[in-house]
């Protein structure tokens, strides 16, 4: 246990005749950034309500920075900090407000100096004394990051961090998360239903889908578990399925009402098979995808992690409905 | 583990985020002179002997300041209780519960930032009775006792609205609850009024109500002179009661969102 910064064993919660997670085992090494990918509601949010104590486990153990959760949860929660999806953060304090409150909460007699320094990495030190209603998201994001590290915490919870922030905020926070993770050695675990932010941020990984584990490994790992191409058909009428595993090439085909999902060998040699199988003006719309951790996911779950019409917040109406009712 | 330092922390931030909303402090300080103005003049039209006959003193207002000071300790707990569904709204009591803070902390500086808030009023009503010409009895130790005994009363009030909503994150719960309390304990007391009218039945609700034994203190000793300490043993009592129940029913039920 002393390298494993987080370990499970058959973790499983269980809400009424909801089985959230399911006897799941995981070990996150110390140093590490580890992801959780999944799509929404598959229960990345209800671990890290597990690992960091926050909701009672149903049954198996959890053991973060070498405490058990169930036994020694203040232990682990002087030992972890936390990052949401949407920033959470006293608007009507100053930045040096919300880190003298969180250093309270945190029992630090000597802060100011970590505080400092925390604000000059993060480019919010000239900010320190303004509002942080003032602040942009961006800089919202930073300071979260900046109380979450202020305790020189082991392991780092962030539960999608980048949910609903534009591109630039996203990647800023990305270099930010693997400067943390390399500058301070800290193990991050960090739960994402974007496809790229894990495979551009996280050391291993695990995909979580209905409450369970259904693979791990490394992006490299992983992607090499598919060595399939996707073709993705959408048509204006419903095609016979047998008519399409009849195409050279295809191994599998999955539908869902008018869109056809097509696994195969290499997608440059079956669609000129697959034009001379379907009349062109049947076809609306069609998408190769190259093997990808979108790929390993659909291999694995015969869905796509973040369906179309699936219920993504908008987390600038989030903050501007916050500032308003705290004003 | 020490939970002072969250508990400082906690307190804090309850103060600092009451004195920097400038309508909290506009009502805070308005609504004492209101109170006065509105209840104080409904018997500006009688007779001296009439109002001495009833009140067994020549100004309602000095009757009532015990009574309205007391009727407001009712609903502080009510702003308790909407900042802690707003935390947890929020998502700030999910960063609360995150650090190594027991729920049982997060309750106490809930409970005792809303007791604060409604004590602020004790000066500016204060204030408002002399600018309507009342005059004072009493030596500092029973004012002191008064004041206490106020404390006590918001601090029992805050505490049983902080564990009613310990579990909801419904912001109309507090004002239902309010709504449902405070009409009840503000008319069978003798905040208003003098017992000796009551009917039976109510003169035994105002027998156990803390709201009474708030007023029947402070009355004796602004208007009278003197003081009766068991009125405050009561509402020590009535306090630590409420605290004692308020605590384990938060260490058990209070929720992160």
């Amino acid at each position: 246990m002393a390298t494993n910064a987080i370990l499970t064993e058959n973790l499983t919660k269980v809400y009424g005749k909801l089985t959230a997670v399911d006897h799941v085992n995981l070990k996150v090494g110390e140093g590490t950034v580890f992801g959780l990918l999944g799509p929404n509601g598959a229960g990345k949010t209800t671990m890290i309500k597990l690992l960091t104590g926050l909701t009672d486990i149903t049954e198996g153990e959890a053991y973060v920075a070498g405490f058990n959760v169930r036994r020694d949860p203040m232990h682990v929660k002087q030992r972890i900090g936390w990052v949401a999806s949407e920033v959470i953060l006293d608007d009507d304090f100053t930045a040096w407000e919300n880190l003298w409150l969180q250093a309270k909460l945190q029992s630090l007699p000597e802060w100011k100096d970590r505080a400092e320094n925390l604000l000059t990495y993060f480019g919010l030190l000239d900010r320190r004394k303004d509002r942080v209603k003032t602040f942009s998201t961006g800089m919202r994001k930073k300071l979260e990051i900046a109380l979450a590290l202020l305790h020189q915490p082991e392991v780092v919870f962030m539960d999608e961090p980048t949910i609903g922030l534009d591109a630039n905020t996203r990647h800023m926070l990305w270099d930010l998360i693997i400067g943390v993770n390399k500058e301070f050695g800290i193990t991050v675990l960090l739960t994402s239903h974007y496809i790229e932010e894990a495979d551009a941020l996280c050391e291993q990984i695990s995909i979580i889908d209905h409450g369970k584990f259904v693979a791990s490994g490394s992006p490299t790992e992983l992607k090499a578990r598919v060595r399939s191409d996707f073709v993705e058909l959408e048509t204006r009428e419903a095609v016979d399925e047998a008519q399409l595993r009849t195409i050279p090439g295809v191994s599998d085909v999955r539908t869902q009402g008018k869109t056809w999902i097509l696994r195969v060998s290499a997608a440059e040699e079956v669609l000129p098979h697959l034009f001379s199988t379907l009349k062109t003006d049947e076809i609306r719309r069609i998408n190769v995808e190259k093997p990808s951790l979108e790929t390993v996911f659909l291999d694995i779950t015969g869905e796509r992690i973040d369906q179309p019409g699936s219920d993504v917040p908008d987390y600038r109406k989030f903050y501007a409905q916050m500032r308003r009712a705290r004003q | 583990m020490s939970q002072r330092s969250q508990f400082v922390g906690l307190y804090g931030r309850e103060l600092l985020r009451t004195f920097r909303n400038p309508w909290v402090l506009v009502i805070t300080f308005v609504q004492p002179f209101m109170w006065l103005a509105f209840f104080g003049s409904s018997f500006s039209g009688a007779s001296p002997a009439l109002v001495q006959q009833i009140f067994h003193t020549d100004s309602y207002i000095a009757f009532l300041l015990p009574g309205v000071l007391s009727t407001s300790m009712l609903t502080v707990g009510m702003f308790g209780s909407m900042s802690t569904i707003q935390d947890k709204r929020f998502g700030f009591m999910k960063r609360i519960l995150l650090t190594p803070t027991s729920k049982a902390t997060v309750y106490w500086s809930k409970v005792l930032g809303s007791t604060s808030r409604g004590l602020i009023q004790i000066p500016v009503m204060i204030v408002a009775a002399l600018v309507f010409g009342v005059r004072f009895a009493g030596d500092p130790l029973m004012w002191a006792g008064w004041i206490l005994g106020i404390f006590f009363l918001g601090l029992g009030m805050s505490c049983f609205f902080l564990a009613m909503t310990a579990s909801s994150t419904d912001w109309q719960t507090p004002g239902v609850i309010s709504n449902f309390i405070t009409m009840p304990l503000m008319f069978a007391s003798g905040a208003l009024l003098p017992l000796a009218n009551f009917p039976a039945w109510m003169q035994a609700i105002a027998s156990v109500n803390p709201v009474s034994f708030s007023s029947l203190l402070g009355r004796g000793i602004v208007v009278f002179g003197t003081v009766d300490w068991s009125y405050l043993g009561y509402l020590a009592l009535f306090a630590v009661g409420m605290l004692l129940a308020g605590t384990a029913i938060a260490s058990r039920y209070l929720k992160a969102e």
